[in-house]
This record gives structure tokens, sequence and C-alpha cells, in this order.
């Protein structure tokens, strides 16, 4: 098996009394990529200061590479802010300089492939850059020293959507090196895509966290129409592997989070005219997990 | 090398599964032929622009399932007779759930037994014209 490369435990973090992050374990393998997924607000950012020890957990721990974070991490360990850190003064060549005499692994090729591929100007000003411009050199100067662990929070964001398959690209390049990802998005096909693994955050809580093949293995909705009503069936509400049941004219609903062929058995009996069982994106997946207040968790954590 | 495979990542289907799917169906088409070299793992995903370890995941499954043979050192191959193995089989499987599905939309329209026994001759007529028939 893989060994685990980012580890968060047990994290919490409160500023006085709002507590931002509660409680959040999240395991990344070697060579994964993990996609952090969370409405606005729900300690996306906060967990990411925390694990690059920019912030200081109230309680919990973080490791990456196997040990606490130390200043020679940075050697390897890549992040991407949220909100871009530039000086506005300096060009784009002379981030890349300083980048340059910081790092050991500075591979000046790269760099120069990767500013070609973001069509960005060496001699402009950084204050001078769009945003968009802005979030592709603070990638360009992360991926600029080939790390084997990249956290990228928002890596994406003002970028048009070329950029943001090229963006994809570089993380699937980067991962098929052998390199370890997290990263957060808004944009939920980017998950969808490149990641092996999605956790979901809410209001500070982890409330999914498994590989997005399993996930989409597991999480159905059996839809059964019946001739008449829809019958009591009151032994379904109790079943653990229904998350939520809708019942809507003669249309059952029941929006299963494992073993959907025996649910659909169950439901199969009552009788029904017709009975499907469909697929759920993580769109679907992800606004069930954040929408519905205290959602079972699938795979039963 | 142009695309030989294409795969929803907004589909609720797993995306190993449709990819199986594709390569299996390639070589019982013979889309794919037997000893032909398959992509690399990289090159795969960043041609998908799809998960590292999810390509990886389906090559050995597809390796389990007898579709390829992968050497150290010089990559996956199709095996020779896998045509008329597993990849036949996944073709048929495929198959019996498209008419399966069929079977159960009709069914769920209110048709009897009979009514879709003769929608399914009938089908049957137009796409294995008489001639076919023995």
């Amino acid at each position: 098996m893989n060994a685990t490369t980012i580890a968060i435990d047990k994290l919490t973090k409160r500023y006085g009394a709002h507590e931002v992050v509660s409680n959040v374990t999240l395991a990344v393998e070697e060579g994964s990529i993990c996609g952090l997924l969370g409405p606005n607000g729900a300690g996306k950012s906060t967990t990411f200061k925390c694990l690059l020890g920019l912030a200081r957990p109230t309680s919990g721990s973080v490791a990456v590479g196997g040990a606490p974070l130390a200043p020679e991490s940075f050697e390897w360990l890549a992040y991407v802010p949220e909100k871009s850190a530039l000086y506005e003064r300096f060009t784009v060549g002379q981030h890349l300089e300083i980048q340059r005499r910081s790092r050991r692994r500075y591979d000046a090729a790269r760099a120069a492939e990767l500013l070609a591929l973001f069509k960005l100007d060496a001699a402009k000003k950084a204050g001078k850059l769009s945003k968009g411009q802005r979030t592709a050199l603070m990638l360009v100067l992360a991926l600029s020293f080939r790390p084997s662990v990249l956290v990228l929070d928002e890596p994406s964001s003002g970028l048009d959507p070329i950029y943001q398959r090229v963006v994809l690209d570089l993380i699937i390049e980067a991962a098929a090196g052998g390199a370890t990802v997290l990263f957060s998005s808004h944009q939920i096909g980017q998950v969808e895509r490149a990641a092996d693994r999605v956790a979901i955050l809410k209001n500070g809580r982890l409330v999914l966290d498994r590989e997005v093949d399993a996930l989409k293995s597991s999480e159905k909705v059996v839809e059964a129409i019946f001739d008449g009503a829809v019958p009591e069936a009151n032994g379904l509400a109790g079943d653990a592997r229904i998350r939520r049941l809708e019942r809507s004219g003669r249309i059952l609903r029941a929006y299963v989070s494992a073993e959907s062929e025996d649910v659909a058995r169950r439901i199969q009996a009552l009788g029904p005219r017709s009975l499907t069982v469909l697929d759920l994106n993580l769109e679907e997946i992800f606004l069930n997990a954040v929408g519905a207040e205290n959602a079972p968790l699938p795979g039963g954590q | 090398m142009p695309a030989i495979f294409t795969v929803d990542p907004r589909s609720g289907v797993p995306l190993y599964l449709q990819l199986i799917e594709q390569v299996k169906r390639a070589v019982a088409l013979g889309t794919l032929e037997p000893g032909e070299q398959l992509p690399t793992v990289k090159a795969l995903a960043l041609d998908l622009t799809i998960n590292p370890n999810t390509v990886a995941r389906v090559y050995r499954e597809l390796e389990r399932d007898g579709v390829i043979e992968t050497s150290p050192g010089r990559g996956s191959f199709v095996r020779a007779g896998s045509a008329g193995g597993s990849a036949r089989r996944a073709v048929e499987d495929l198959a019996r759930g498209a008419l399966d599905d069929a079977v159960r939309e009709a069914k769920s329209l209110g048709l009897e037994r009979d009514a879709v026994s003769g929608l399914f001759e009938d089908a049957l007529a137009r796409w294995f014209p008489a001639e076919d028939h023995r």
C-alpha cells in the first residue's frame, strides 16, 4: 500500500469563540490527488493554513511526508494560497529569480516551459497582472521546483476554461510523476476529473471522504412509480443505507448510500409499476452531502 | 495518437468502469488488435484528463481479466486471443444490459409480455433483414 503523505489528524481551529474547523481527519496517500470541496466558509482555506503552518491548530495535528512540518519541508512542498501573495513591484522574472535563489530544486527549464504555457511575460510587473495571470504566476512558481507535494487552494480562480484545463493537466502530470496533490475547488467538474479521492467540508466538519469511483458506485437513487398512492412502508425510514426518502404524488425516491441493489429489491417488494436505479454524479452527491442537514455519512464513518 | 477512448467524468458511472468497458469494446470490435500497445498510464491520463491512479487501476483490472498483458519496462499490450474471451463477454454483457433496460422500460409503461415480444420481433426484423434469417 502507498504511504500516507498528507495526514491531518483530529484538526480543530478556533478563532475566539468561532470554531472554523472541527475535528477534521484526512489522509492523502502518495501519488494521489484529493479534491477538497465545500461551500464558502466551510473551513477549506483554514485547513490548508493549518496544514502549511500558517495557522496554529487549536488541537489536533498535521504531518506532511510522514513528519511534522519543518523548514526543510518546503524544499519539496509547494503551496498556492487562495489569495495570490506576490511582490507587486517585482516583475514575473524577478519572482522566478527569487525562487531560483531560495529553492534548491529549482528547474530553470521547467520554469521557462511553464511561463510559455501560461503566456506570461517575464518583464511584466506583478501589480500589472490580471487576476488569472496572478493565479498562473503562483502556479508557475509552485511548479518550478518540481515539488513532490502540492497543496493548492482554488488553483484555477480567475482562469478561463482553457487555462483551467491546463491547470488540471499540470496536476495530473505531477501526480503521474509520483507527486501527491491536495486541492480545493468550487468547480466540482475539476475534482470529478482529476481527483481519485474527494473530501467534503461543511461548517468546518468533514461530511464525506472517499474515493470518487467508490462513491459513484454506492450513491444511487432508487425511483419507484406506483399505480396508486405510495405505500407507507415505515420500515424504509429506519434503513441505515437510505439517506433520505422523497415522496411526491405516486413517486417514491430513496437516496441510497450503499447496497442500492438490495434496497431496490426491498422497494420492489412494495409492488411499484416501475422501478429504476439512477446514478448520481459528483455534483448531485455534493449537493446531497452539504444540503441535507445531518445527512448520514456514506461509508459509515 | 488520436484518442481511442472517450469517457464522461460527469456521469454517475465510475470512471474506471467506463474505461474498462471502452477498452473491452475496442478489443472485441478489433479497433485494438492483439499485440497492439496501449498508451502508458501517464499518457492516457493526460490524454483523457483524468486521474492517473484511475487509469492504473483500469490496467490492473484488464490484466487480471486477461485482456491485456504488461511487461515491466516495455508497456501494456492487448493479449493475443483476448478478443474471443473476456472482451467478447464484456460486449455481450453490454448488449444484455441494453436489452434489459429496454424490456424493463416497456414493462413499466404498462405493456404486457406479448406486446413487448411483438415489439422485439419488429425490431429484430428491422435490424436483421429477412435474408440473414435461418
